[in-house]
């Protein structure tokens, strides 16, 4: 396991388009984030603007971590590495497993080090601004493991689409209009139809509440809806991890 | 050594490889023939478990091929040296695959030795011939030291040199002990490389046998003569039944040893300048033993 691993490590860095993701997916939201507290008006900057920045912009950060599991997969079916993977690694659980628990450290490690520079710099950033002094904001913490949590999952389904399509256009697509457009349209016609908001129902809208500083009063809570969400991830991936077993290569 | 056993591959109503058993036996290089759309690379993908069979199996000294711990040490595969991700380099495509199976990246550096690739170990594959790919292709195979080698068309598109380079690297690991799957539709390679042969039609075993056997049994004979009184010499041939085909200025019986002849023409006064026996290439031997199962046969006369 710990070979299957390491080769699947190999494998992702030594790609260009994913080391070029993982950089445009870290600085993009570090970037927006860092810019917004130097440019913003000094007597909007509270204890909640820079972590509110940092898991604000959060999203876009993960969906851009899950294109990197969609294209930890769906490269090998394009380039037809993947024959050469089950012949060195006949076991396709072992083989899911290995670039599971790669794209899942790796998304962990990028949302980490965007929680982590975001906040180093952007004190930074704001202590040299002409700000009083801040205290340091109770929810913050929680928020920021959230979207450490989110990076390591949304991997984790990024991987899932990619192993069920095989083909990274279309992957991609079901990852990104999923939340965007599928989660909206689907909840927006249950609400209507309920008279009641299900938005929390909604797997990708619920993962995506467990960022925010403040919660809604009628959610799961951060960790139900951060845990409802995975409970969704983990059932798309079994369904992925069948079909790897079950079909031709 | 490699024993198939009653495989059967169907792609929905289509059955590609039809209980088909056969086995490769180490020390020697077997040829694995067969028209285009016979099903040699369905067979090879299902051998290995890319492709679930429905029904059969193929044995690596005695174990399915699921079962191998580290697989790279007892079975080298080739099946498309496309298969390398263009935007990595020789030697990093080398490095994953070693990596997968306990390794170590020295080996990788060994293999590109091997195979010559050592100048362009860091260049990317997607700038790399077809020639160079399949070097790369052999030099996977050739990591884990394998006891048993798989090569689907391993010398398709290659210049002669790197015909002849596969071949001597094939020779080299059958001298070796290995046990040698090569397919190819390359037959007139094949009787350069192949010691013996698996020959299938439309998913079904035709033959399995030496190449020199194969084309004893398959290939046609025919006498060559040529004489200054060739006209007469067809006459008397014709009379006799014997069937002749007249060329400039030889002529060529069909269906009876060069020993008739002679004597018809000695018995007759006719004087011979050439009597030979010719026997038909491997490629004739060949379509004629698959041309009942060639799958489109007005189309395709001749596999390319």
């Amino acid at each position: 396991m710990i070979a299957t691993i390491r080769s699947e490590w190999i494998k992702l860095r030594t790609v260009r388009s994913n080391v070029t993701t993982a950089i445009v997916a870290t600085v993009i939201s570090l970037a927006i984030s860092l810019l917004s507290v130097t440019f913003m008006g000094e007597s909007n900057i509270d204890s909640g603007t820079l972590p509110g920045l940092i898991v604000g912009w959060g999203p876009v950060a993960v969906l851009l971590i899950g294109v990197i599991g969609v294209l930890c997969i769906t490269q090998e079916y394009s380039q037809g590495t993947i024959r050469l993977t089950l012949v060195a690694t006949p076991s396709r659980l072992r083989v899911y497993l290995a670039k599971a628990v790669v794209v899942a450290t790796v998304g962990a490690a990028l949302t980490g080090a965007i929680v982590l520079l975001g906040n180093v710099v952007g004190s930074a950033i704001i202590d040299a601004r002409d700000v009083p002094a801040l205290d340091s904001n109770p929810d913050a913490t929680p928020a920021f493991l959230a979207m450490i949590l989110m990076g390591t999952v949304v991997a984790m389904l990024g991987m899932a689409i990619g192993a069920l399509t095989r083909n990274p256009p279309s992957a991609i697509t079901i990852l990104v209009l999923w939340p965007l457009l599928v989660e909206g349209i689907v909840g927006g016609l249950i609400s209507l139809a309920l008279d009641d908001d299900v938005a929390r129902w909604m797997p990708f809208q619920s993962g995506l509440i467990s960022l925010s500083l403040e919660l809604p009063e009628d959610g799961f809570g951060r960790w139900g809806s951060l845990g409802y969400f995975a409970a969704w991830v983990l059932f798309v991936s079994l369904i992925a991890e069948r079909s790897l077993k079950r079909r031709d290569a | 050594m490699i024993t198939v056993e009653g495989l059967t591959k169907k792609y929905g109503s289509t059955v590609a490889v039809d209980d088909l058993s056969f086995t490769v036996e180490p020390g020697v290089v077997t040829g694995f023939l067969g028209p285009n759309g016979s099903g040699k690379s369905t067979t090879m993908r299902c051998m290995i478990g890319l492709d679930r069979a429905q029904s059969g199996r193929a044995l690596f000294d005695g174990k399915p091929y699921s079962s191998l711990r580290l697989p790279l040490h007892e079975v080298g595969t080739l099946l498309d040296a496309g298969n390398a991700h263009a935007s990595r380099t020789a030697r990093n495509h080398l490095r994953w695959v070693a990596t997968s199976n306990g390794m170590p990246v020295k080996r990788v550096d060994e293999v590109l030795e091997i195979v010559g690739l050592q100048q362009v170990a860091k260049k990317r594959v997607g700038q790399f011939s077809l020639g160079m790919k399949q070097r790369l292709g052999i030099a996977s195979v050739l990591l884990g030291d394998p006891r048993v080698v798989i090569l689907d068309e391993p010398a398709n598109g290659l210049d002669p040199e790197g015909i002849r380079w596969i071949r001597e690297m094939l020779r080299h690991l059958a001298t070796r002990g290995r046990a040698v799957l090569v397919s190819s539709h390359l037959l007139s390679e094949m009787a350069l490389i192949a010691d013996s042969l698996v020959v299938i039609g439309k998913g079904r075993l035709i033959e399995q046998c030496t190449v020199d056997q194969f084309i004893s049994r398959h290939a046609k004979k025919w006498v060559v003569v040529r004489s200054p009184q060739l006209g007469t010499l067809v006459d008397l041939a014709r009379a006799k039944g014997m069937q002749v085909v007249t060329n400039e200025n030889t002529a060529e019986v069909h269906g009876v040893e060069s020993a008739v002849v002679g004597e018809l023409a000695a018995g007759n006064g006719i004087v011979l300048h050439e009597l030979s026996t010719q026997t038909g290439s491997l490629e004739d031997a060949f379509l004629e033993a698959t041309a009942m199962s060639v799958e489109y046969h007005g189309r395709s006369e001749a596999p390319e």
